[in-house]
């Protein structure tokens, strides 16, 4: 009897836990903490929080449960092969593209480079990561955080380095769950009060034969440069082009709705059951952060001194409002509500919404380009 | 009808041929031994001349019904047999065939052998018995030598010499000369292109313009290309409205013709016509009682939902 019981006690979690099993719960709590009670990324963060309190709870892996989310055949793993695959980012990037509406960055395609310049922020944090000791392939997967795109840095990473997979994807979400309180300093810090003002031009009507036109062309030509891009860039034209066609509507709705919930909800929880305590607090884990931080910065920045520089070759009457050049990173549309509210903040009449939508789903596109390339180079 | 159909069918099964003779393209004849003394064993602890294939592709091969041969004019000297699981090769990599004239010996033992007194021609050729899909020819070679491409899978382009992508190998201990029956034939601690990576671009500066030149170019090409269909679209907008209204392009001076709408435009005719009209929308004032019909289903009986109380006697 006593020796059972005592066999049931080596079982439990309390037998197995370490103080990094608690802290790692601690940091789960925090997440759904920030989701429920700040609103923060409420879709991601208790996904993946509720995911850490999972893939924390201290066992004994000798028993053989075949319960750990590392552990070949067991529930977690199946479902874990989304991520470690890669296979779950495209079908987000699907959801993404029939959700997203091209019609600011068609109406005004010179937005794009706003897009582009923000990607600066990946190769500033790569240059860094490697000054640190990273290796090529993990500074890359690290740098990607800078995209701002959660998808995109699971995929990549889970090429370039599995093994920091776990780290890259919570610092990626966290960062973008800031997005507000990281951005809006930075904006005000790199504008003066006369450039917040600027009111731009409203946007032309776009015709809907642009609107079927912009996927497939989006994709020769993106795909066409950077083919190791095609597994997210196609996805992504697909799914604009199922949601523009005007002919395929179920699809798109079941795309943009019922697919991209099912997949948010398993890759959400999976990242999160994916940073066990052991593998997850390291040196390397504190460095990651740093430098996703960094990369945040550096897109963020980069982007809104890439209008500045745009405007000084912009005819008076078509100068570019600064402030939607933080939504160069793909944060969408969280980084265009936050032009949109600091552009209402210092002038009420001034709705920068559309306008910044246009850089912000040009961010997408150029993460994904960017991650393409990093996959070609390093792969 | 039945035209376009018998058209489809033909294109498909053109299709299916074409794909199939491109996946076995990828099987390559990566390492052969003509005398073999003193190297790899068979499963009867045999030595014997050995033949490696290598799967070049990114997706497993199953090799079963190609032919094997040393004689070019007897292109179907050994079918490899169907109905064995290890002929589904694996991605990128490797099978060994014994040379030793012994089909009964299993699947990878060949009806041929080699002749180490003269170089040996072997090939590869597809089910059809026609198609060549790999072949090699082994120059003269002394016992425990190997004849190896320098990179697995790895051959000449057109105009190249195939030999230059060979090597002799005794199986010294030096780089490159290792013999590997079975596996690959250059052995990679790391991926050298990582190691390139950080030999070269330390800082990752060449990375940075490289990528980012690249981010840039892909979006200026999308962004000229819209902007081109924009002013088509434009133009062409402009060409109806003015049709519409009766007025004749050509006529026109550029300054004269009207500009594109934008949306807000569209807007402040709509709210203007609106107000003009006084069509006031009265939908939201008026009050719509339906009576409220629900259906029967047992799921939603009470006869069925409810526990029944006992009967009391």
């Amino acid at each position: 009897m006593a020796g059972n019981i005592g066999q049931f006690w080596e079982l439990t979690g309390f037998a197995n836990a370490t103080w990094q099993h608690l802290v790692m719960l601690a940091v789960g709590l925090f997440f759904i903490w920030l989701a429920i009670k700040k609103d923060f990324e409420p879709m991601l963060l208790v996904p993946i929080g509720f995911g850490m309190l999972i893939g924390n709870i201290p066992f004994n892996p000798d028993a053989g449960l075949e319960i750990g989310i590392y552990e070949e055949g067991s529930v977690l793993n199946i479902l874990y092969n989304g991520v470690s695959a890669g296979w779950y980012p495209p079908l987000i990037f699907l959801g993404i593209g029939a959700m997203t509406d091209f019609t600011a960055l068609i109406a005004n395609p010179k937005l794009m480079l706003v897009g582009a310049s923000a990607q600066f922020g990946i190769f500033g944090a790569y240059m860094v990561a490697l000054l640190l000791g990273f290796m090529p392939d993990q500074a890359g997967s690290i740098a990607i955080i800078g995209g701002a795109d959660g998808p995109t840095a699971i995929f990549l990473s889970s090429k370039l380095a599995p093994n920091l997979m776990g780290a890259i994807a919570v610092s990626a979400y966290s960062y973008m769950a800031l997005v507000p309180v990281i951005q809006p300093p930075i904006m005000r810090l790199l504008t003066t009060k006369n450039e917040r003002v600027i009111k731009m031009k409203p946007a032309r009507a776009v015709a809907q034969s642009e609107k079927i036109i912009f996927p497939i062309v989006g994709l020769l030509l993106t795909c066409f440069v950077v083919p190791s891009g095609i597994p997210l860039l196609g996805m992504l034209f697909f799914g604009n082009l199922l949601r523009e066609c005007g002919v395929t509507t179920r699809l798109a709705k079941t795309a943009s709705n019922a697919l991209t919930d099912v997949v948010t909800i398993l890759l959400g929880m999976t990242v999160g059951a994916s940073t066990q305590a052991s593998t997850f607090l390291t040196k390397e884990t504190i460095f990651i952060f740093a430098l996703g931080f960094m990369a945040f910065i550096i897109a963020s920045a980069s982007g809104v001194i890439f209008v500045k520089f745009f405007n000084l070759f912009l005819p008076k009457n078509k100068k570019i409002n600064p402030l939607i050049g933080n939504a160069g990173v793909s944060a969408v549309p969280m980084s265009s509500r936050i032009s949109n509210n600091l552009g209402l903040e210092y002038d009420p009449s001034n709705y920068l919404l559309m306008h910044a939508m246009g850089p912000n789903v040009a961010g997408v596109i150029g993460s994904a380009v960017a991650a393409g390339v990093l996959l070609g180079f390093l792969a | 009808m039945k035209r376009k159909l018998l058209l489809l069918f033909a294109l498909t099964a053109l299709g299916c041929a074409t794909l199939s003779a491109q996946a076995r393209k990828g099987l390559k004849i990566n390492e052969v031994m003509v005398v073999n003394d003193s190297n790899a064993v068979d499963e009867y602890g045999r030595h014997a001349a050995w033949i490696e294939l290598f799967n070049s592709n990114y997706a497993a091969m199953e090799i079963s019904s190609v032919f094997l041969t040393n004689d070019t004019t007897c292109k179907t000297l050994y079918p490899v047999p169907l109905g064995d699981v290890k002929t589904k090769i694996p991605k990128r990599q490797h099978v060994v065939f014994w040379a030793d004239n012994r089909p009964t010996d299993g699947t990878f033992h060949t009806t041929f052998t080699l002749d180490p007194s003269k170089p040996n021609t072997i090939a590869i050729y597809d089910a059809d018995g026609k198609t060549l899909i790999d072949c090699v020819t082994v120059p003269v070679m002394k016992p425990g030598q190997s004849y190896a491409r320098k990179v697995d899978g790895v051959g000449a382009k057109e105009g190249e010499a195939e030999e230059d992508y060979w090597s002799v190998r005794d199986g010294s201990e030096s780089e490159g000369d290792y013999i590997t029956p079975g596996s690959a034939n250059k052995i990679k601690g790391t991926n050298p292109k990582i190691d390139e990576f950080k030999e070269k671009d330390e800082n990752g500066f060449a990375m940075t313009i490289t990528a980012m030149g690249i981010v840039f170019s892909a979006l200026i090409l999308l962004s000229i290309c819209f902007y081109i269909i924009s002013r088509f679209n434009a133009s062409r907008s402009k060409r109806k409205k003015m049709e519409a209204q009766g007025i004749d392009h050509a006529q026109l001076h550029p300054d004269e013709q009207p500009e594109g709408d934008s949306g807000e435009e569209i807007a402040a005719i709509v709210m203007a016509l609106h107000d003009h009209l006084d069509a006031h929308d009265r939908e939201s004032s008026v009050l719509t009682i339906n009576k409220v019909r629900k259906a029967y289903s047992p799921w939603s009986s009470h006869i069925y939902t409810l526990r029944q109380m006992p009967n009391r006697r």
